[in-house]
């Protein structure tokens, strides 16, 4: 569908790229990272709105780096809508249409299921746009953009302003669309929890650069590098090295803290790494329940220096006593109100060895157990 | 804090009152030397029939050109990446800084080079002529109204413009469908401030196309010449007609302004 070879563009002293990327047709991306990481960009290069300084955009094995963009036939819902404010609802939704002289019964068909898609039905007559409300404004959009029946689209952050209800609803109308409608989407978002419910895949894009692509459990459990870690809120990074490798592949590390950790290709003695463990995978060892083999290792005594609360969650920090590490736990609230921790109290907690990721600090590598439960 | 506050009010409030009441003392004291039965006889006169005619019909020459010029070079300032942009940018405001008088000296010292006099021998003489009134008008109010205009396109989202390029126009339909609709109001108040800075134009005009009545007098300078000549009911009637016409214009600006959508 759309392929980016080694894609490089210039905004002032922001550099982005070279980025390179292949999106099948019919799938839906979610680009993620923080604010300035060059995720518009990305996207208006893509779409001719930029040029790049380097590399080449495909589209349907067109090569299309110098194509205007009205030839491209990539849609497009901008975070601020972009809705023509001396135009009313209806005109709006038929503005592609209309510039791309499309046939009449062909609009009108596809009107008609997007008004039933998006449930334009009392909207499409308004004469003013800016009188919508927020999501009436967001569907009236996704409609224009959808009516020429592209086979593209590229939503950058078109949520970020709305309230988390209507929100919801929306981002639900978007799998929805994804599947009924067949159109590829590559949609831009600083949103982690947007980006893992929609995105079949998700591109982690920091500093200009794709830090890494892959599925929701690649991203969210095997960080390629320690800025995706970072980002992706893992609170529980070490800094240690390896001491040991084990019969069976797994590291011992150590360095403030031992741990057995899964190997990776490459591993040597003495090796720094990055080894981390998202908080809500680190166990809660309850005293009266026996301990499984898996957990066997990484069992640490602990002490509750602290507890957040979080609407739905408490995080715990804990102190291991042997090494005076800390460590985050994120429990939810039905767990919480059993064990009923304070802060003082002792516990035993697990840092289970294939929950845990490791990152080589002089480059990448991918750990070589992946968890096999890890959406619990 | 109450008393705080209406000292502030009246701090801010007093400057506006003693300025509304100079203008009205300005207006009102033309009342003096103002009849109606003289205004009505003053404008039955030929030569000032045709300083308002001259005046109206050069205004709207040379505003319409002005207009057509200023569009799309404000769109490329507001819009567009080109070398030398700041310093044409500059450049282009110079007619706002420089007095009238030497626009009007640059004017007719470049019509004294050899360009000038190759325009001449093919019949475009702006030297005292209705043709000069023009030029120097439209010299005087282009910078104001490519001023505006950029101010103007600056308001148009570029992202509007972008998603219309996505959804089918080229760059020219764009502009077309979604810039120019969107700067409509910006535009129509661009033209009539304008036409109303190229009415009251008085010192380029007067040096390149001076003041022979019936011929290039306009409004302002006929005022000029009976005030030169002590003909005081003669310059408060052509003052009455300036007055109307920027009371119009105002109005006019207003209503464009205020206008929903």
């Amino acid at each position: 569908m759309i392929r980016v070879e080694q894609l490089t563009a210039r905004r002032g002293q922001f550099t982005l790229g070279p980025i390179d990327i292949d999106l099948e047709g019919d799938s839906y991306l979610t680009l993620l990272g923080p604010s300035g990481a060059g995720k518009t960009l990305f996207l208006e290069t893509c779409m001719g709105l930029a040029s790049p300084a380097s590399g080449r955009v495909w589209l349907d094995g067109k090569d299309v780096t110098r194509t205007v963009p009205e030839q491209r036939h990539i849609s497009y819902l901008p975070q601020d809508l972009a809705l023509f404010p001396h135009l009313g609802a209806r005109d709006n939704i038929l503005f592609g249409a209309r510039r791309r002289q499309l046939k009449r019964e062909q609009v009108d068909a596809r009107l008609d299921s997007l008004v039933e898609l998006l449930d334009l039905h009392s909207i499409l007559g308004r004469d003013d746009v800016s009188t919508l409300s927020g999501g009436e404004k967001q569907r009236v959009a996704l409609a224009r953009a959808l009516l020429p029946n592209p086979r593209l689209l590229f939503l950058d952050e078109p949520f970020s302003a709305l309230d988390a209800t209507v929100k919801r609803q929306l981002q639900v109308k978007l799998r929805e669309i994804n599947r009924q409608l067949g159109v590829t989407i590559l949609h831009v978002t600083h949103d982690q929890e947007e980006a893992f419910m929609l995105g079949e895949q998700i591109a982690v894009m920091i500093h200009g650069r794709l830090q890494q692509v892959g599925s929701r459990d690649d991203i969210y459990y095997r960080p390629a590098t320690i800025d995706v870690a970072r980002f992706l809120r893992n609170q529980n990074i070490f800094d240690l090295t390896v001491e040991d490798i084990l019969p069976d592949g797994s590291l011992r590390l150590g360095n403030g803290i031992s741990l057995i950790a899964p190997g990776y290709d490459g591993a040597e003695r003495g090796v720094r790494l990055a080894t981390g463990i998202r908080s809500e995978e680190v166990m809660v060892i309850r005293p009266d329940r026996p301990i499984g083999p898996e957990l066997q290792d990484n069992l640490f005594l602990a002490t509750v220096d602290d507890i957040l609360v979080f609407g739905g969650t408490h995080t715990l920090s804990v102190r291991l006593q042997d090494s005076g590490v800390t460590v985050d736990v994120e429990l939810p609230n039905c767990a919480m109100r059993d064990l009923g921790y304070a802060v003082g109290d002792t516990l035993q907690v697990c840092l289970r060895k294939r929950s845990l990721w490791t990152i080589p600090l002089n480059g990448t590598a991918v750990a070589k157990e992946a968890p096999d439960d890890q959406l619990r | 804090m109450l008393r705080r506050d209406t000292v502030f009010r009246f701090t801010m409030l007093l400057p506006l009152v003693i300025l509304t009441g100079y203008f009205l003392l300005l207006v009102g004291s033309q009342s003096a030397f103002f009849s109606l039965s003289g205004f009505f006889e003053q404008l039955s006169q030929a030569d000032i029939r045709s300083a308002i005619a001259l005046s109206l019909l050069a205004a709207t020459a040379s505003s319409a050109v002005a207009v057509a010029l200023a569009i799309p070079s404000a769109y490329a300032l507001a819009r567009l990446d080109f070398p030398g942009k700041r310093l044409v940018d500059t450049f282009i405001d110079l007619p706002m800084v420089l007095t009238p008088i030497a626009l009007g000296t640059l004017i007719l010292m470049a019509w004294n080079t050899a360009f000038g006099r190759i325009l001449d021998s093919f019949g475009l003489t702006f030297p005292f002529t209705m043709a000069g009134v023009i030029l120097a008008q439209f010299t005087v109010v282009v910078a104001i109204s490519v001023r505006m205009l950029k101010a103007t396109f600056e308001q148009v989202s570029p992202r509007q413009e972008q998603v219309a390029r996505l959804l089918g126009c080229s760059a020219f339909g764009s502009f077309l469908h979604v810039t120019l609709p969107l700067a409509r109001r910006g535009i129509l108040a661009a033209i009539i401030l304008t036409w109303a800075r190229a009415v009251g134009e008085f010192g380029a005009t007067v040096m390149v196309a001076g003041t022979a009545r019936g011929q290039t007098a306009t409004l302002p300078s006929s005022i000029y010449l009976a005030m030169s000549m002590a003909d005081l009911p003669r310059a408060v009637t052509l003052v009455v007609i300036l007055i109307g016409i920027s009371l119009l214009v105002l109005f006019g600006v207003r209503l464009v302004m205020e206008e929903r959508r």
